[in-house]
Formats: structure tokens, sequence, C-alpha cells
């Protein structure tokens, strides 16, 4: 018998968290539910789940507050659901170290998309370090070549800038996830960089110009507007 | 892009209030070299208190400058020289008409400013009534559809076939969907409350703006084909980009459902110093009689027939973003059929007003 993933609902909607819970459990996911970010707490240490879905709106405490708490000891994934024009709510969960968001309203289609994601990546763990990975990042028609310093399209080079050939190789180095603006910079011009998004939307336009076959329709690096930048995953 | 510091307005006034009465007193000192005369003196405060108190807030530094103006006045710049005398005859009256110019200023200043406030919250809140007469008229009929279809599906479970069932949740579906539309559509409107000074706008690549929208669009509308432009250049324009997203998501879907649109172009092209942003259709194109009144928010006279067209709100809404951002939007039907929505927005940022 196959065993299920086990997920956590910190919502203290309970009509919302009740139809979570149910397409969850018809989809084969045993779901606990915690109203309050002390449940929450409480319930991670005791029943460790396999995945959080975290409501940022608690009664108790800041969802960013259970967030911290929970990274300051474990790498388990989280999903943040946040509301549509709160973006520095979602730029401020990812960089307390949420593995993804969804935004409210969502369908039950892109809830479980981001789930089997979320998943996946903790299960084939990433190294940590530098940009300085080695080997090979392949996604459709485009890969990384991480030793020769090299982006190849139907593979020919694409002659992506030192800057650019970081911005990609970054963003394929965590693939499927969103990398907020501030992140991003922060890798490549180094931390005392003033966040300029400028000259990052400008080095993006040109690798879209190098790598996409429209950069209007990208089919490989998207905007996630307000927040960041997402490398397409292999399984999308 | 972050506002340039706003230097503190005690600070400012401060300043202000150094520089007016510095220049009086070099005044002062100038013409006392040239001339013989001491009625100059009197009349130069007179004009440095009532500048500083049109130009500063409340009534402080026009106070101040009157006292520091009869010191000027008494002690430096009239017989005797460096000596304060109070037996002066003109003393009292010097004094007096300082005060009086300052005080009296000072309450006309602080009376224009609150005068424009009012004016400017009651044309905020003339807009606000306008918007939630036409969105609780055109909310109340999705409601009631929600609310009777779940009814029927709670009461009739077991005379109800499944199809039916399925039928009647779909247009709950549908009509919580188009709810949320209409929500995103208020709230982007509270973003922009405080009117153009309020925007939190940074340059955006105006292509990632444009496929993003064309990317969720596709997604809620799959059989509706979207053929997305962009010129080689890239076009960085300053806006807030989710309220812009926002636009465009109306304009796109209007266009899917008003216009009954199959194909949609959606391009962005450099026109002067604006990006000009085009959604253009193959679908039923405005009425006629709609086309003045397009903008002005509610379904127009006989707009409201099917009850949830609320075309109105979604173009009201983004044509208040737009000019929010400075630009301008446009709408008219295209010789070939279709509809074609144009907005502007000015891509360098208006210069900041405080560099004084």
């Amino acid at each position: 018998m196959k065993i299920k993933d086990k997920v956590l609902v910190v919502e203290d909607e309970q009509s919302i968290s009740n139809f979570i819970s149910a397409i969850l459990g018809a989809n084969g996911y045993d779901t606990l539910v915690a109203e309050t970010g002390a449940e929450a707490l409480s319930m991670i240490s005791s029943h460790c789940p396999d995945l959080i879905i975290l409501d940022l709106g608690l009664p108790d405490m800041d969802g960013l507050g259970v967030l911290r708490e929970v990274r300051s000891w474990s790498n388990l994934p989280v999903i943040v659901v946040s509301a549509r024009t709160h973006e520095h709510d979602k730029v401020a969960a990812l960089d307390a170290g949420a593995d993804d968001y969804i935004e409210k309203p969502f369908g039950t289609s892109e809830l479980l998309a981001r789930i089997r994601t979320a998943i996946r990546h903790t299960r084939t763990p990433l190294e940590n370090g530098s940009i300085a990975q080695s080997g090979k990042f392949s996604v459709g028609a485009l890969t990384i070549d991480y030793d020769k310093h090299h982006v190849l399209m139907n593979g020919t080079d694409v002659h992506l800038t030192l800057n650019e050939f970081k911005i990609v190789a970054l963003l394929g180095k965590y693939a499927g996830k969103v990398l907020t603006y501030d992140s991003i910079i922060r890798e490549i011009w180094g931390p005392k960089a003033k966040a300029d998004n400028q000259i990052l939307r400008v080095n993006m336009a040109n690798i879209r110009r190098k790598i996409e076959q429209n950069p209007a329709a990208p089919e490989y690096i998207f905007t996630e507007i307000g927040v960041g930048y997402r490398m397409r995953d292999e399984a999308e | 892009m972050p506002r340039g510091k706003q230097i503190p307005r005690a600070v400012r006034d401060a300043a202000l209030t150094a520089a007016v009465l510095a220049a009086a007193v070099g005044l002062c000192a100038l013409l006392d070299r040239l001339s013989e005369g001491e009625n100059h003196v009197g009349l130069l405060f007179v004009l440095a208190v009532a500048c500083v108190s049109r130009w500063t807030e409340g009534y402080f530094w026009g106070v101040f400058s009157s006292f520091f103006g009869v010191v000027c006045v008494n002690y430096v710049f009239t017989y005797p020289y460096w000596e304060f005398n109070f037996t002066m005859t003109g003393y009292p009256l010097t004094f007096v008409t300082l005060l009086a110019v300052a005080l009296m200023v000072s309450a006309m200043t602080t009376q224009i400013k609150r005068q424009e406030r009012l004016r400017l919250e009651s044309a905020r809140e003339a807009m606000r009534a306008d918007l939630l007469r036409a969105m609780s008229h055109d909310i109340r009929t999705p409601l009631t559809s929600i609310v009777g279809n779940t009814a029927a599906v709670l009461e009739n479970r077991d005379t109800l076939s499944p199809e039916q069932q399925r039928a009647l949740l779909t247009d709950v579906n549908e009509d919580a969907q188009w709810l949320i539309r209409m929500v995103e559509n208020i709230l982007s409107i509270t973003r922009i409350r405080g009117g153009e000074e309020r925007l939190a706008t940074e340059y955006e690549a105006a292509e990632e703006i444009v496929g993003e929208a064309a990317r969720k669009f596709s997604k809620r509308f799959p059989h509706v084909r979207v053929a997305v432009e962009v010129p080689d250049e890239v076009l960085l324009v300053p806006m807030d980009a989710t309220l812009i997203g926002q636009v465009l998501m109306n304009l796109l879907e209007n266009a899917a459902t008003h216009g009954g649109a199959s194909e949609i172009r959606l391009s962005v092209e450099r026109s002067g110093s604006d990006a000009a942003f085009l959604v253009s259709d193959n679908g039923r194109g405005i009425p006629r009689e709609r086309l003045a009144t397009l903008f002005d928010g509610g379904g127009g006279a006989g707009g409201g027939s099917d009850g949830k067209k609320n075309m109105g709100i979604g173009l009201s809404v983004s044509r208040t973003i737009v000019k929010a951002h400075g630009g301008a939007m446009t709408a008219e039907n295209r010789p070939q059929g279709g509809a074609v929505f144009r907005f502007t927005l000015p891509m360098k940022e208006e210069p900041e007003r405080d560099e004084d």
C-alpha cells in the first residue's frame, strides 16, 4: 500500500479549510487542519506533515511568524496562501523561506499542481552553495551547461553575457520556484547592490530575446508580476 | 520607483523662514548704507512676515517672524542702533502691525488649504459613491442566482438528476468567478484612492506585463486565441504592475465575453514619449449607442439586459487606473469589424515637485 502524503492546512476560515480538505482527500492526501498559528506549530512537531498550506492571515499570530518558526528547524515544504493584491506579503513569505505561494481565490487543479511540485522538490534536494553548480539542466529545448557556462537552445550556444548567464543559471538551479527580484539582484550583483529593478528587467528582456521565440509569450522564464521570475519546471 | 525623500514639514518651514528673514535683514542692511531714511525697514519686515505666513504651515512661523521683525526693527535698524528702545513712538504700532499681518495671512492660508482638502475629498467621495451604486446593482444578480441554485441543489438532491445538479453548480461557479473579478476591480480602486501621488510605481518592462496578462487570460479562456506582439526595443514604463495587469485583464475579458471574440491581438508600441497598449479583437464591436458613455461606469441605459454584463465597471476602473498613471484610454470599432481599445502610459516619471 502506498503511504499517503500528509498535508497540514493552516487556515482559520472553516469554509475554506473544508473545501481544501475535501479536494486533498479526494486526490489521495491525508489532511490535517489547524486554525491558529499555535495549533499549527504544535501539530507540525507532533504529526510531521509532508507539506504545509499556510494562510498568512491567522487570528493569533502572523503567518510569517509561523513560517519563520518552522524554517528555524525544518525544510519541510510550505505553500503560502495570499490575496492577489498583496505582492509585499508574497515577497516577504518567499524571502522568509516559503517554497511557493498561491493566490486567493485559487482553483483545484492549480492547488494540486503546486502541492505536487513542492513535494517533488523536497524529494530531490538541491545542492547548497553558490551558483557554481556542476552538470547540466535541461527543460524543453533549453540546456544550461553549468561546467562550460553555456546556455544552449536546440544544442546551439545562445551567447549570453556573464550576468545573463548567472541569472539563467540561478533560475535553472531553482527551476519551478519563484525567485524574488531582490534575491536575484543580491545573488548576481552582490549583497551591497542597490536594489535596482531596471537593470534586472533589461537583462531579462535581453535573455528572452535570445532564448524565447516571442519574448512576450515566454516558454522558459515566466514573470510573476510584482514578485519575481520563475524557470519552467521539467514537469510543466 | 521609490518616491524622493519627503523633507519633514517642520524642517522645510524652518529653513524657509530663515531664508526669508535673512533676505529681509540683508536688504535692510543694504538699503541702510544707500539711503538715509528708516521707513523701508518696517515695510520690508511686513512683507517678509506676510511671505512666511503664506508659505509655511500653521501660525507658528508667521508669529515667530513678527517677533523677529520687531526685534530687528527696534534693535538693529532704527535709532538708537544696537539698543532696545521701548519708548520709541512707533514701536507698539510696528509690533501690532507685524503680528496682525502674520495672524491674518496664516489664517487665510490655513483656510485655503482646508477648503482645497475638502474639495478633493468630496470629489473622491462622489467617485466612490458612483462606483458603489453601480456595483451593488450588479452584484445582486449573481448573488441571487448563487443562493437560488445552491438552494435548489440542497433541497432537491433526490429529484434532480446528476446532470441537472451539475448544470446548476456550474452556474454557481461562474457567478462566483464573476463576483471575484468584480471584487478584484474594486480592490484596484482602493489601491489608488489617494490619486496620483499614492501610486507605487516601478519601472517595468511592458512586454512582461503584457505577456503575463496574456498567459493568465489563456488559462481562463483556453478557446480564445491571443497573439502578443512587442517591439524589439525594451520599453521600461513606470507603473503599478498589478494595476496595469488588471487593466489588460479587463480588456481581454471584455473582448471575449462581451465582444464574443475568438481572436485577440495584444500589442505594445512606442508612441512618442508614451508606451501605447492595444487590445484589438475580431468580435462584435462596441454598440454605437454605448461608445460615448463606455467608460462612465454602470451598464448604461440598456446595458443590464442580461443582468450581469458589467462592462461598465471593468472599463471605468481601467480608465481610472490609466488616468492615475497619467495616461489616456480610448475605444473604437475597427473598420473590418471588432473593437480596439488603446491606452497610453507615459514612459518618463513626472518630475517631483519637492525640489524647492
